[in-house]
Order: structure tokens, then C-alpha cells, then sequence
């Protein structure tokens, strides 16, 4: 099986700079700055085979979203190096965004302004696909999700949901051969995230595309991910199945993950200090 | 109104100085300036899609052209240049209609000429636009340059008074200067104020700001994307 997403060693730094409150210290930072870094995501070192579904799962700030921002080109590593199939990422080839679509659950990515459908054609021409195939795509995407109705109004006046499932359309457009998704469902109603679970579930099954997914739910995971990949702290803790790892924090951790407030961190921790032990906090573990 | 108003002031600073000529030009000629400057002069300006690309680096919403196939640079262009032509097919009837019934001199065989040349600056326009709003990536409040760039090129570009009337050296290094192609040549073809010499040289210029200014641009954009965050600068 071919590997589309390979790193080595990969990391990412942001470095920010903090002051005193006030307008003085708004002054003098000017010429004075104290930068501090912060290690979002530690060397992690993966590779996915094709048509995999990864379900990447972590607390917020736990490193998830860099890594898909890093993988998908968005921002650029800090160090280690990185291959999404055999392109460098940030160097942002058109031949490889051609091939990748990355959607952010919390970041809209079509023109709020515009219909759905226009926001389409405008993508269908940004892709260079004929315009007659892609709006049968759009259509038939958008009656698997149940959003026909709603193409023709400006994106702004939608609801949330259904914001999210124009979302996915346009980030399917083009066929990706790797798709991102971060939190698909955050902040829809379980009506409305069964949908996109399902939508996805069979889409995956019709065209096998490699996807990483990252949620708060672990029903996202459980219902779509081949593999689980926990992330703590910027470190990936856990590489295994998910049935591997729900049925270990059940048994384990007497962790239900199927309820929605689970705490992620907390259980990653709970799982590293029963696991590994406190010292060797920093290994990960492979089933 | 703006024209009407500056049209007014030069008839009043004539008739104050007893004269019918002002830097060898007489009332007609700017009369028919006011007209086009201030028409020219909205169609070369840009402060809305450069605002627009600064909220997006700003907001993060550049995301969904970074990781598409096609350049932030190019997908606000297209947007910019197809903007200006709107404005530009659905207002040059004013300048005409009045510059016709006040007898203003026009010299109508140089209109398509001046027109593709304000096309060809509108390139440069964009660039400094898409320099400006690429400090969004290094500083909070980006938005000031480009009201400071919005005021010098008042000056610059002859649309407060024609750059004829500064003193010499200045007047000519100002004519120089890729501006002068953003309202005083093209209001000046177009009016006889400039020959057609003149006026090319002024496209000459405008091709060295573009080289200048994809160099710096591609410089600031480029070591800006490569510190951005994905959220927002």
C-alpha cells in the first residue's frame, strides 16, 4: 500500500512575546520584548498509508490542528521534515492542492456573501473542472446530505449546520486524494452531526480517500477512523485502533468515551501514568 | 460635486489673479482636469480590496485561498481589475457628458489609449495594494499605511493639483514616478495638457514600479506566510 503522508521527526515552535498590562508596557515592548516559546507540536514521526481514516483526538491545544495545518500547507514546520504525496507541503504546489482539501470546523472557507452553489461554480473554475460535471457533483453531494434546498441562498443566512455541510461539498468538489477535517461537527446538534457522520461514513466507503480527522466526539472517531492517534501536549501518546483504545479506558481508566464531556487530556494522562509510568511519559505507544 | 468644486476653485483663483491663464493653461483646460481627475482618480485608487486582503490575513480567513490553487495575489486581481472595469464602464459617461456641454477640451482619438493605460497601471496599483496588506502578517493595525499611502498619492498622482504646476526639479522627479500614471498623464493625454511621449514615458515608469514592486512584495508575502500561525497574524 503506497504511503501518501510521511514525517520524521516533525515539529512546530510559535514563538510569542508577552508584557505587563498598561499602556507603559505597551510602550516599551516596542523596543523591549520578552518571547517565549511554545512547543505546539514535538517531534512526531508518522506514515499513512493510502485510504486510511486516522482519527487524530486531543484536548484543545493539544498540537491537532497544527499538525493538519502543517500537513495540509497551511503554516510551515519549525523543523524535521515532511512528505504528503511526495510534495512539501507549505511549498504549496498547485499539482498538490490539486490532490488535498482541508476543512476547518471553526474557520468558514466558502464566501459568505454567495450563494453555496456560486461559491461552486467559483471553485469548480479555481480546480480547472468542467462546470457541467461539478455541479452534478454539488448536486449530488448536497442531496446525500439533505442541503438541496438550501444552495441557492447566500451562505451567511444558513444555519450553522448546514453552513458546515456546504462546507464539506466544497471541500469534496474536486475528489481529494487526502482530506483534512477539523471538528466537522463542533457546535452542531446531534441531529445534524448523525448526518455528517453518515454522509462521511459512505463517502469514504464509495471513494476511499485518506482522511485525518480531528474531533471532540469520540462517536466521529469510533463511527469513521481505522486508527487512533492520541495527542497530549504536542506528543502523540497513542498509535493503535480505536476499539483498541476505547476497550483499554473502559477496562482500564473506567472511562466511557462515547460520552460527549469526556475530558481528552485528562484521560491521556490517566492512560500515560497506567501505561508508561510518569518517567516515560515521553514514548509512544503502538498497538 | 468633488469636481464641481474644484472646478470652482480654479475659476476663482483665476478670476483673483486677474487672469486667464494659469501655468500656460487656461480655465477650459482645468475645468476639463477637475472633470477627469476626479474621475481618473477614483477608478486608480484602492483602499477596499486592500482592506479586504488585510482582513483576510488578519481574520485568518486566508486559509481557504492558501491551500487552493490559485494565488491570493491573482484571486483578489481578477476581483480588483474586474471591480475597476464596472466602475469605469458605468461612470465615464459623467466626464464625457460634462466635459461636452462645457465645451472642455477633450481629444476623444486618445481615450481607448489612456484607458488601456490606466488598465496597465491598475497591475501596480494592485502590487502596492498587496505590499501593504501584507504587513497584516507582522503588525495588528496594517490599516494605517494605507491611509498614509492613500494621502501621499493624492499628491503624487497630480489629483489634488496638476503636477505641472510644482516648481522645477520637483515637478519633474514627480512626474518620474510610476503616480503620475494614476491621474496627471492620463487626464493629461486625454485633455492635451501631456504629449503622447510623455505619456508613454509615464508607462515606462510604471513598468519599473511593477518589477520594483513584485520584488518587495514577493519578499514581504512570502517571509509573512512563513510565520503565520493558520489563525489569524
Amino acid at each position: 500500500m503506497d504511503i501518501v503522508i510521511k514525517t520524521d521527526g516533525l515539529y512546530r515552535d510559535f514563538k510569542t512575546y508577552r508584557r505587563a498590562d498598561g499602556g507603559w508596557n505597551a510602550l516599551k515592548g516596542f523596543f523591549n520584548r520578552t518571547y517565549e516559546t511554545r512547543h505546539a507540536l514535538l517531534p512526531t514521526t508518522l506514515s499513512v498509508p493510502s485510504g486510511q481514516v486516522i482519527g487524530l483526538v486531543g484536548a484543545n491545544g493539544a498540537g491537532k490542528t497544527t499538525l493538519l495545518k502543517i500537513l495540509s500547507g497551511l503554516i510551515y514546520p519549525s523543523g524535521g521534515s515532511v512528505e504528503v504525496l511526495g510534495f512539501k507541503p507549505w511549498e504549496r504546489k498547485s499539482e498538490f492542492l490539486r490532490q488535498i482539501s482541508i476543512l476547518l470546523g471553526q474557520k468558514a472557507q466558502l464566501w459568505f456573501d454567495l450563494p453555496a452553489a456560486d461559491s461552486f461554480s467559483l471553485l469548480a473554475e479555481i480546480y480547472g473542472l468542467d462546470l457541467k460535471m461539478a455541479r452534478s457533483r454539488w448536486q449530488t453531494l448536497a442531496e446525500r446530505l439533505g442541503c438541496q434546498d438550501q444552495l441557492h441562498i447566500q451562505l451567511r443566512r444558513l444555519s450553522l449546520g448546514e453552513r458546515m455541510k456546504m462546507e464539506i461539498i466544497g471541500s469534496l468538489l474536486h475528489q481529494p486524494r487526502i482530506l483534512f477535517l477539523d471538528e466537522p461537527t463542533i457546535g452542531l446538534d446531534v441531529l445534524a452531526q448523525n448526518t455528517i457522520r453518515t454522509f462521511l461514513f459512505e463517502y469514504v466507503r464509495d471513494h476511499q480517500p485518506t482522511i485525518i480527522l480531528t474531533s471532540h466526539y469520540m462517536d466521529d472517531i469510533s463511527s469513521l477512523a481505522d486508527r487512533l492517534l492520541l495527542i497530549g501536549q504536542g506528543r502523540m501518546v497513542y498509535d493503535g485502533t480505536v476499539a483498541g483504545f476505547t476497550g483499554f479506558a473502559k477496562q482500564n481508566l473506567q472511562v466511557d468515551l462515547g460520552r460527549e464531556d469526556v475530558d481528552f487530556e485528562e484521560v491521556i494522562h490517566r492512560f500515560l501514568q497506567k501505561e508508561l509510568g510518569s518517567a516515560q511519559a515521553s514514548r509512544t505507544v503502538t498497538t | 460635486m468633488t469636481s464641481g468644486i474644484e472646478a470652482l476653485l480654479w475659476m476663482a483663483i483665476l478670476t483673483g489673479m486677474g487672469k486667464t491663464e494659469l501655468g500656460g493653461f487656461g480655465r477650459e483646460s482645468y475645468l476639463a482636469y477637475a472633470l477627469w481627475g476626479n474621475f481618473i482618480g477614483r477608478v486608480t485608487a484602492n483602499w477596499m480590496y486592500e482592506y479586504m486582503m488585510m482582513e483576510d490575513i488578519e481574520t485568518g480567513r486566508v486559509n481557504s485561498i492558501l491551500v487552493r490553487p490559485i494565488s491570493f495575489f491573482e484571486f483578489y486581481l481578477s476581483q480588483f481589475i474586474g471591480y475597476k472595469g464596472l466602475i469605469l464602464l458605468s461612470s465615464i459617461v459623467f466626464p464625457i457628458v460634462t466635459c461636452s456641454l462645457f465645451g472642455a477640451p477633450v481629444i476623444w482619438s486618445r481615450l481607448p489609449l489612456m484607458i488601456l493605460g490606466l488598465f496597465y497601471y491598475l497591475i501596480f496599483c494592485h502590487l502596492v495594494s498587496f505590499t501593504v496588506a501584507s504587513m497584516a502578517f507582522y503588525l495588528n493595525k496594517a490599516h494605517a499605511f494605507t491611509m498614509i499611502k492613500n494621502m501621499a498619492l493624492w499628491i503624487f498622482s497630480g489629483e489634488l493639483i496638476p503636477l505641472d504646476l510644482f516648481p522645477e526639479p520637483l515637478k519633474s522627479w514627480i512626474i518620474s514616478l510610476p503616480f503620475a500614471s494614476a491621474v496627471y498623464l492620463p487626464v493629461g493625454y486625454v485633455i492635451g495638457r501631456v504629449d503622447f511621449v510623455t505619456w508613454r514615458q509615464g508607462l515606462m515608469s510604471v513598468t519599473i514600479g511593477i518589477l520594483v514592486m513584485s520584488v518587495v512584495a514577493q519578499q514581504i508575502w512570502s517571509r509573512g506566510v512563513r510565520q503565520y500561525t493558520g489563525t489569524g497574524a
